[in-house]
This record gives structure tokens, C-alpha cells and sequence, in this order.
């Protein structure tokens, strides 16, 4: 650019120098001194030319045309600012939503790790034909694990941690890391006591991840040996809620469900655990597992290799490939599944009690009665809550669910274990797996591997990028319609500028600059709305959640790139249509003066089918679609609201508490939960309080499996199962339809019987209706006896259940599954949800409730508070969110295809002025003019909502999974919503043609 | 008022102006009014230059690097803008020269049929 300045400057001296030197030369030859100057200047031509040909060569010309372009563009636009206004607006709000929804599958599907080099991570997965001979596994919901009994091809990513040691060792990668939920802990030291979210990993996780520390130091090798200190490191959110953001955390104590800590350092403050949706308030060596568990719980998982709780991840070596990586590991995991042996017994565990206790009747491995615990709640340690955890299906019925990161899900060894391995006929060891099942381990990016919380808002919000999709591409119709519009009125522009020489593409570019231009300042107030839209749904999501949502969202440079590129594309997907038809003007009647647009819009000529009616019918069926989306949705969130769930879900108020933090053990637990329903009964404005191993309608799910009398030996039947306590019934009011409730001794038999030496009595149960309808369909159920079992190699014999009665169907876990049959014992041991009905608001009570606890002991800090009806609320986000987004939309759509048509008629009427006013002219009747606009009209809607409909049928299929209780192809649903559209559309039409009717024939017919 | 000898003068196209600055300045470097003299001598007053159109073509071709610019003085002791032929300006005039050779042959083989049926 200097260079050009500079040589345009020097040119005028040049030119000159030049002239001076040939005018000399003239001079020479003979010619007098004016002559030589004049026949010089003539031989030199014409300097203005010359200059201007040599700027020429010095420009960019594209650049200039392009400056010149915006110019012209923006006087055009800020000539018709309503037009302006109006496409803006359009645009940026289908911009905007777009960008919306986009950032926020960039926060949860799309962004990478929140470490260093993220490709280089693999997770670690294992797969086999059958599921291999385990005693327990524990899921942190960091990949999808599908364990179900008897199902073919199970895999997960739990791993022991002797295998995570030797992989370790060999070196395969060039940092190893294992890490796991650890489990709600209790804070006690700072303050009050309060329950935080916890992750136990090895010494080189932070080493692995590539983290440094915001504070103090992060784990090494050395933190995560059994004689090392325990310590802890926080989460940056943590520490500054929590400690202030003080750096004088670091050397701090703190106790964890009463162990000392110390606390070493703060993590950085972009990291809150590797899985998505994971949010840990801290983190601890696995050395101090053992110190923080719950001894039951725990049994030495440390050198268990048949307990599976641990995710790996390691960092590929540099030049590594990962096939090689992958072969090493499968081969050593291979190794371990072949030749280790599985002990029958474990230190410290009592007869035959694998992981999650149930104080009910628990047999052994290889025996009859198994537990499952799917969702949020083992039953050692109650629920943590973290929000919908996708417990949604049937636990037997689909792979086990994954929490969102921030749940132990515990269950006992799989019931396809007995099939798998050689028989135990001589009780001596059995391998974890055999040759023909063919374990094996994949390595997986850590990218794609760890789902965590993905996989249950990747459905929405596919669902939700279709309708804004969708909505841009009415505001496209919508405003490729208005400039139709304006191309007609600017045709004579567009004839003169080619009659004046103007190169038809040049025209084309021109016109689409303008465009472009539109949508670009739409863009650019599309990101405001995005801005605000995406933090108004995450705000909406938290408020939902019991932890803060571990997304990050936020403008960044991949969402600004999407609206740059979306805003760019829409506009030249709006203007080319316009564009083409402007610059294709047909020179001589466009220039004659008084002549109508030969190029209409609506009826050209008689021809329905024209660009403008084309692009009306477009965004009408558009519409459609979209709505009848919405109204699917919208009647699913009805109808899920109004499932009869087989108890009174209002004035409930719910917590849990877990005396077993604060060292309670055993009987002592019982006596304390009686202890503190029984005072919990006497407070003012509480009409009755019960517990219960999980709340109702919390995504806690148990399952229990048994032997019935009558089915072959090695057959097992299951139920659903629940522990409670006294008065559960009364409190939740379920009413009895047979028997008698649980009495004193009944909880105490249960307790026996749960624990070393059972006793021969079975335990008494109470089941409801679905138990009955299966099991016992013509039988009376009081007094039968079932589940019985002699007990196996090394098994105690168990002496089974007896109903005592029989109670109403309920839900239990979820409103979309369906009433199992299911059975309920007294509870013992354990953590707890306490129930309690209230007299009135039940947040109201809670101070008081808050007093009685601390009166038994001011260390116990409640958790998961919350009343029913907020749970359900809880368990029925995803659809309040999908169908208040959804419906929205759909109104959108609707307003911009009734504004859509409102702008064709209206152009279409004056467009048409003369006519109409030589029709009234004429004697024709206002009416006959109404009817005619409103017959263009109601033609276009209808015609737009046959075409919407069809496709609707076509395309909600893709819906069926989030449904319930609506057929994608619900005709009361299409039906609705077509009328709507009608009666919308109606109202549209009815603007322009009232213009029409009161069209003053006299001026009409002056008019030029 | 166009004399006779204007309305003979050929048209010369963009691109041949070009080259022939480019050969010209290929005995040394010139000045502007140097090179419009040396092209109207070279070809016995044939090509009459308009010799405006002259400054655009130095500026293609300085723009495109074949040939630079320098201060000097003149033969009569005055400043000017000197044009010199850069190396890749030479090599650039070859490869034009080529171009033309094979033009103009093509030309005059279709212009002179007889030549050819002579041949053959």
C-alpha cells in the first residue's frame, strides 16, 4: 500500500519530466518552443487516463469493488430501515438460537479434555463373551458398562487395582493412572459438618492428566503408598466456596468421614475431573481408600483381583502406537483373567457377604440370592443425588446405567457368573475367566471413551439442534420472500445500471454483498441472544441438579467461527434466489414508465406456482413440523406429570443421613434411625416421619434375586426390593390391600437374619399387587414362603421370606419404568432416607428438623434435601427443558411463517392496487376483493400444512425414545396443531385483504 | 484532429507493449522517454507508441518484479526514473518471446496457405 502511494505520487512528476523531455527533442527538430510543447503533449495522450490506468494497476480491485459494495449496501438498507429492522431481527434470532444450542453441544459433546494433550489418553476397556467370575464391581459412570446377568458380550472399565499395579509397572504407557468415585464424604473440621463429592486416584493422576497446581503441590508417587501420609488435594471451586481462595489451605487438616488429612494443594481451576459432568470437591490418594470406606464395604479391595473398581487411563508413549499399547495390556489382563485364582472366602468379610449390604438376607457368590444395585444408591451409602441419573430403563432390560460421574454404582457379581469358569464342585479355586470367553482389553481415546454425563443430554440436544435448524431455514424463506418483494420494486434500478453497461455478475456480487451484510449484522446480535439463551438453559439445567453442572460453557472461538460461518452461509442462501431474478430483468419493459414488475410473486399471469407462493408453503410445512415436535413433547411432560405414582408425592419432605460417617456400627445404626424417626414423629408440623433405604422416585433402584418354590433348582427369580422402616406405608400413604404392617419383632428377625447367624425364621416381606399378579396369581400370598435355600459350597443356608402382606402397586425408582413386582423388608443397618410427611410447606419445617438431629448428634450433617415434588421435578428435567425449549420454538416458527404469508399478501395487494380498484370499479363487491386475497391465503396455509404433516409423519420417529404414552404419529397431536396454523394463518391473511376491501378505486386508478 | 498516420497506427496490445519495454530494456536501463524513442527507432517508425500508455506497462511490470526502478541522472545532467531489467525479468522475457514466436508463426501459417501447400 506505501509502495502504491508512493508511485502514484512520483507519477505526476514522471509524466511530466517525460513531456519536458520530448517537447526538448521537438524543440531540437525544429519546432518553435509552443509547437514542440503542444506536439508533445499530443504524442503523450491523455494524462488523466494514463493516471488512471496506472492506478488501476496498483489497486486491489476486487477489494475496492467490495468496499464499494458495502457501501452502496448499507445506504440501500438504511433507505427502508423497517425492512432492515425486520430481517435483522429475523435472523439474528435464528442465528442466535442456533448458536445457542450449539454451544452447548460444544460444552458437553464436543469439547476436549480439560488436560494437556488429550489425544494422547486412552482409556482402558474390557470386554469378554461372558461376564467373567467377579466379586464385587463398582462403577464410576465414566463409560457405558453393560453387566447385566446373562447377557452376551459384557464390558465395562472397572479394573482391579493389582491389575492397575502391574500395568503400571510394565510400563506400557508412559503414565498410568486409576481412579474411582470415593463415595460421599463427610467434612468435618471446617465449619459445620457438610457432605462433599469425593474421587480417589492413584499417585500419577495428576502426573498422567498434565495439571498443575493453583496452589501448594498435586499428588506424586509417594502420596499413594500405604505408609505415606494421607492427603488431599482440592478443587478450585472448592477452595474458594469453601476456604475463601486463602492460600493458608495448604498444610490445613481436614477430616473425611473422620480420618485426618492434609490438605497438600489446589488444582487448576479449569479442571473438575477427566469425566464429563463430573464435578469432585476433592481429591485423595487410593492409599487412604481403606481409612475413608466403610470396613464392610471395603474388604480389601486393594489386593482383590477379583473386585473391580477402578477406571485406567494412560498417556500413550510418544511413537508408541496403540495397537502395541493395546496388545501389551490385553495380553497382561489377559494374564490375570487366566491364571489368577479367586479365593472363596475373603478376610474380613462374613459368610458370604459380597460389597453392598442390605442387612437382609445376602448368600454368597456362587449362591441363590444375589443383589443388584443399579443408579444412585448402594445401599451402604445413600444416594448422592447428583441429578437425573439415567436409571431410566429397566435394570434387567438394558445395559447398567451410568451415573453422571458423581455416583458409586455398586452391584454384587453378575448371575451369569455361575455359568462362567469351571464348576466349584470341589471348592477349590476357579479363575476369573476362561480361554473360551475371550477376555481382552481395548484401548479407547479418552476423548470418546469417558461418556460420562454425555450420553443423556445427547439426545435433547440433537433434538433441539434440528428445530433451530429448522427455524433458520424459515427465517431464510422468510426473508429471501421479502427481498423478492424488494428486487420487484427495485427493477428499474437493476435495468438502468444494465442498460448503463454493468457486467451482469458484477450486479450479482453487488447484490449479494447486500445480503451477506444482512446476515452478518444479524449474526452479530445473534451471538447477544446466543449468549444469553445458552446461559439461561444451563441456569435452568443447575437449578436441577444437586451439584453444579461440570460443563463449562461460555463465547469462545469455535462458536463464534460456527455464527461467522452460519451468518455467511444464510446470507447467501437467502439472496441467491432474489438476486438471480433481479439481475435476469429483462431490459425494455422494465425501463418503459408506468408499466407493473413484470416479475411477480403471486399469481404471475395466472401461474399459482410462483417463487414467492413457493416459499410461503416452505415455511408453513417448516412450522408444522417443528410443532407438532413441540406438541408431542409438551403432551410427553404432561403426561409423565400426571402418572398416577401410587403414593401422595406432596408435602414430603426427604433427606438422608448416614450415622456409619461418624463411626455408628451395626445395631447401633438401627436403634439410632428408630431413635430418630420416633423424635422426628414428635415435632410440631411433621404428621409422620419414616426412613427407607432409598427415597421413592430418586433413580435408586434394587433388585433381588431368589429361588421360588415350584421353579427348577438352578432358576432364579428376581423382585425389586427396598428396605424401610417403621410406619413407611402410613407416611407415603399406600394403602394395604391385605396382612399386617411390620412390627418391632419383624425388625429385629430382619436384623438377625442380615447379619452372621441367621436365624431359621424367614424374614417377613410385604409385596405389592405386581408381586402378586406374578408370582402368586391364584395363591393366597399371606404366609407364603419363598426364597429358601440350603446354601451351596461355603454358603450358609438361608431361610428365605415370608409375606406378611400386601400393598398397592407404587413406582419406585423412575416414572417412565414400569411397576415391577416388588417387595419390601424392614431395614437395618445401612444408611437412610428419612420421609417425612409435613402439615404444610415442607421447607418451612426444616430448621426444626435440622434441630432435632443435632440434638442426637450435631456432627451428622444432612444431605440430599429436598421435598418429593421437587424430585419429580428432578426426575423430569430433561423433558420440562426439552418441552419449554421445543415449545418455544415452535411458536417461532409459527410467527415467522404467519409473517411470512402476512408479507406475501400484503405485497401481493399492492402490487395488485389497479386491479382491484378497477374491480370496484367495476361494481364488484368489497367482499368478492376479501375473499380473493383470503383465498390466496388460506390456499398457501393449507397447502403448507399438507406438506408440513407429511413430513411430520416422516420425521418424528426419530423422536420415539424420549415419548411417553404419545405415538410419534399422534393424530390428535397434527390435528391440533394444523388448526392452530390455520386459525394463525387466518388472522394473517385478514390484514391484507381489509387493505384490499378498502382500496379507493379513484386513487387505485391513478395510480402509476 | 486524427492525421492519416494516426489512423494507420496499429493497436498494440497490453501484453506486447510489455515485452517490447521489456526487450528494450534489455541493452541497459533507461529512462521513460528513452524507452518510447528506442521502441518508435527499433522498428523504423512503425510502432508509433502513444507513449502515456507507456507508464501503466512499467507499472505492471514493476508490480510483477520484472523489472526495478532506481534514481539516476540523464544524459543532460537531470533527474530520472531509471527502469532496469531484473533477473527474473529476463527470464521472463524469453519465455515471452517463445510465446510470441509460436503466435506469430500460427498467424502467418494460417495467413500464407501457399507457403505450406509449397512445402508439401
Amino acid at each position: 500500500m506505501r509502495r502504491r502511494k508512493r508511485m502514484m505520487e512520483e507519477l505526476e512528476q514522471d509524466i511530466r519530466d517525460h513531456i519536458e523531455r520530448e517537447t526538448q527533442d521537438n524543440i531540437e527538430r525544429g519546432l518553435s518552443p509552443e509547437e514542440a510543447r503542444y506536439a508533445a503533449a499530443r504524442k503523450f495522450g491523455n494524462v488523466m487516463r494514463v493516471k488512471e490506468d496506472t492506478r488501476e494497476v496498483w489497486s486491489l480491485v476486487w477489494l475496492e469493488q467490495l468496499l464499494q459494495d458495502i457501501h452502496f449496501g448499507l445506504r440501500m438498507l438504511r433507505r427502508s430501515p423497517g425492512f432492515a429492522a425486520v430481517a435483522i431481527l429475523t435472523l439474528a434470532l435464528g442465528i442466535g438460537a442456533n448458536t445457542a444450542i450449539f454451544s452447548l453441544i460444544d460444552a458437553v459433546m464436543l469439547r476436549s479434555l480439560p488436560v494437556d494433550n488429550p489425544s494422547q489418553l486412552v482409556l482402558l476397556k474390557w470386554g469378554a463373551r461372558n461376564a467373567p467370575n467377579i466379586h464385587g464391581y463398582m462403577t464410576s459412570g465414566d463409560c457405558p458398562t453393560d453387566l447385566r446377568p446373562g447377557a452376551a458380550n459384557p464390558s465395562g472399565c472397572s479394573f482391579s487395582e493389582p491389575l492397575f499395579r502391574e500395568i503400571a509397572q510394565a510400563n506400557v504407557f508412559s503414565a498410568t493412572a486409576a481412579f474411582a468415585n470415593s463415595g460421599r464424604l463427610t467434612v468435618t473440621g471446617n465449619g459445620s459438618a457438610t457432605v462433599i463429592n469425593g474421587q480417589l486416584v492413584s499417585g500419577d493422576f495428576f502426573r498422567t492428566m498434565g495439571l498443575k497446581a493453583a496452589a501448594g503441590r498435586l499428588f506424586d508417587a509417594a502420596d499413594d503408598t500405604t505408609s505415606a501420609a494421607p492427603v488431599a488435594v482440592l478443587n478450585y471451586g472448592y477452595w474458594q466456596s469453601a476456604f475463601g481462595g486463602s492460600r493458608d489451605v495448604v498444610g490445613r487438616t481436614i477430616e473425611l468421614n473422620n480420618v485426618p488429612l492434609t490438605i497438600v494443594g489446589v488444582a487448576e481451576q479449569r479442571f473438575t475431573g477427566i469425566t464429563p459432568g463430573s464435578d469432585y470437591h476433592v481429591w485423595l490418594p487410593l492409599s487412604a481408600a481403606q481409612r475413608i470406606s466403610d470396613p464392610m464395604r471395603w474388604q480389601n479391595r486393594s489386593g482383590d483381583a477379583s473386585n473391580w473398581w477402578l477406571t485406567i487411563i494412560g498417556r500413550l508413549k510418544p511413537g508408541t502406537e496403540l495397537a502395541q499399547a493395546q496388545a501389551a495390556v490385553s495380553g497382561l489382563f489377559r494374564n490375570e483373567m487366566l491364571h489368577g485364582s479367586v479365593p472363596l472366602f475373603h478376610a474380613g468379610e462374613t459368610a458370604g457377604t459380597p460389597g453392598p449390604q442390605m442387612g437382609a438376607p445376602v448368600r454368597g457368590r456362587a449362591g441363590v440370592q444375589r443383589q443388584m444395585v443399579i443408579g444412585g444408591t448402594p445401599p451402604a451409602q445413600p444416594a448422592l443425588g447428583n441429578g437425573p441419573v439415567p436409571a431410566r430403563r429397566e435394570a434387567l432390560g438394558a445395559p447398567m446405567p451410568q451415573s453422571a460421574g458423581n455416583k458409586p454404582v455398586v452391584s454384587a457379581p453378575p448371575q451369569g457368573a455361575v455359568a462362567a469358569g469351571p464348576p466349584a464342585s470341589d471348592g477349590g479355586p476357579r479363575t476369573l475367566s476362561t480361554v473360551t470367553d475371550n477376555p481382552h482389553v481395548t484401548l479407547l481415546p479418552a476423548q470418546t471413551g469417558l461418556t460420562g454425563a454425555r450420553t443423556q443430554y445427547s439426545n435433547p440436544l440433537y433434538v433441539l439442534m434440528l428445530a433451530v435448524g429448522i427455524i433458520l431455514l424459515i427465517a431464510c424463506a422468510n426473508i429471501a420472500g421479502l427481498m423478492l418483494a424488494r428486487a420487484g420494486a427495485r427493477e428499474k434500478e437493476m435495468a438502468v445500471r444494465l442498460a448503463l453497461g454493468a457486467g451482469r455478475a458484477r450486479i450479482v456480487r453487488q447484490l449479494l454483498t447486500e445480503s451477506v451484510m444482512l446476515s452478518v449484522l444479524g449474526g452479530v446480535l445473534g451471538i447477544l441472544f446466543a449468549y444469553w439463551g445458552a446461559h439461561a438453559i444451563i441456569s435452568f439445567v443447575s437449578s436441577n441438579q444437586a451439584a453444579p453442572l461440570g460443563f463449562a460453557t461460555g463465547v469462545d472461538l469455535r462458536m463464534l467461527g460456527f455464527t461467522v460461518t452460519v451468518s455467511l452461509l444464510t446470507g447467501i442462501l437467502f439472496g441467491i434466489a432474489p438476486t438471480l431474478r433481479s439481475a435476469d430483468v429483462v431490459l425494455t419493459p422494465a425501463l418503459k414508465e408506468g408499466q407493473g414488475s413484470s416479475a411477480s410473486l403471486g399469481h404471475s399471469g395466472g401461474k399459482w406456482f410462483s417463487i414467492g407462493n413457493a416459499l410461503v408453503v416452505a415455511q408453513v410445512a417448516l412450522a408444522i413440523v417443528v410443532l407438532v415436535g413441540a406438541g408431542l413433547l409438551v403432551r410427553t411432560l404432561q403426561n409423565l406429570r400426571s402418572i398416577d405414582v401410587g403414593f401422595d408425592s406432596h408435602n414430603i419432605l426427604i433427606f438422608g443421613i448416614d450415622p456409619t460417617v461418624i463411626g455408628y456400627k451395626g445395631p447401633q445404626v438401627d436403634s439410632f434411625y428408630r431413635d430418630l424417626q420416633g423424635r422426628l414423629s414428635e415435632t410440631p408440623g411433621v404428621k409422620s416421619a419414616s426412613y427407607s433405604m432409598v427415597p421413592l422416585l430418586n433413580d435408586g433402584l434394587m433388585i433381588t434375586m431368589f429361588h421360588w418354590p415350584g421353579t427348577p433348582q438352578d432358576q432364579n427369580s428376581e423382585a425389586d426390593v427396598l428396605g424401610v422402616g417403621p410406619n413407611f406405608f402410613e407416611t407415603l400413604h399406600i394403602p394395604f390391600l391385605a396382612g399386617r404392617r411390620f412390627n418391632a419383632s419383624d425388625f429385629k428377625l430382619s436384623a438377625l437374619n442380615g447379619g452372621a447367624t441367621p436365624t431359621s425364621a424367614p424374614t417377613p416381606v410385604i409385596v405389592n399387587q405386581a408381586f402378586v399378579e406374578k408370582y402368586l396369581s391364584k395363591e393366597n400370598p399371606l404366609g407364603k414362603q419363598f426364597g429358601e435355600s440350603a446354601g451351596g459350597a461355603g454358603d450358609p443356608p438361608s431361610p428365605g421370606y415370608e409375606i406378611i402382606g400386601v400393598v398397592r402397586d407404587a413406582k419406585y425408582n423412575s416414572l417412565r419404568r414400569e411397576i415391577h413386582a416388588m417387595m419390601y423388608m424392614p431395614q437395618s443397618a445401612g444408611g437412610a432416607s428419612f420421609e417425612l410427611r409435613t402439615a404444610a410447606d415442607p421447607q418451612a419445617i426444616l430448621p426444626a428438623i435440622r434441630e432435632v438431629v443435632a440434638q442426637v448428634n450435631t456432627n451428622l450433617p444432612l444431605f440430599d434435601v429436598k421435598t418429593e415434588s421437587e424430585q419429580i421435578d428432578r426426575l423430569l428435567f430433561q423433558e420440562r427443558l426439552v418441552a419449554r425449549l421445543s415449545g418455544f420454538f415452535g411458536l417461532l416458527a409459527l410467527v415467522l411463517a404467519c409473517v411470512g404469508l402476512y408479507g406475501l399478501l400484503s405485497y401481493e395487494v399492492s402490487r395488485r392496487t389497479r386491479e382491484i380498484g378497477i374491480r370496484l370499479a367495476l361494481g364488484a363487491q368489497p367482499g368478492s376483493v376479501l375473499k380473493l386475497v383470503l383465498r390466496q391465503g388460506i390456499v398457501l396455509a393449507i397447502v403448507g400444512a399438507g406438506v408440513g404433516i407429511g413430513v411430520a409423519v416422516g420425521v418424528t420417529r426419530y423422536l420415539t425414545s424420549m415419548l411417553y404414552n404419545v405415538h410419534a404419529n399422534d393424530p390428535l397431536t397434527m390435528i391440533a396443531v394444523a388448526v392452530l396454523l390455520t386459525l394463525v394463518a387466518l388472522a394473517a391473511c385478514y390484514i391484507p385483504a381489509r387493505r384490499a376491501m378498502r382500496v379507493d378505486p379513484l386513487v387505485a386508478l391513478r395510480y402509476e | 484532429m486524427p492525421t492519416k498516420e494516426q489512423k494507420e497506427r496499429i493497436e498494440l496490445l497490453q501484453g506486447t507493449l510489455d515485452l517490447l519495454i521489456l526487450r528494450t530494456l534489455l541493452a541497459g536501463p533507461a529512462h521513460g522517454h528513452a524507452i518510447a524513442k528506442a521502441i518508435e527507432f527499433n522498428s523504423d517508425e512503425v510502432l508509433q507508441v502513444e507513449q502515456g500508455s507507456l507508464y501503466p506497462g512499467l507499472h505492471r511490470l514493476i508490480k510483477r518484479g520484472w523489472i526495478a526502478v532506481e534514481e539516476g541522472t540523464s544524459e543532460n545532467n537531470r533527474r530520472a526514473k531509471f527502469y532496469r531489467l531484473t533477473a527474473k525479468g529476463r527470464r521472463q522475457l524469453a519465455v515471452e518471446t517463445s510465446k510470441w514466436d509460436k503466435l506469430a508463426g500460427a498467424i502467418a501459417r494460417i495467413l500464407r496457405p501457399a507457403e505450406r501447400e509449397g512445402e508439401s
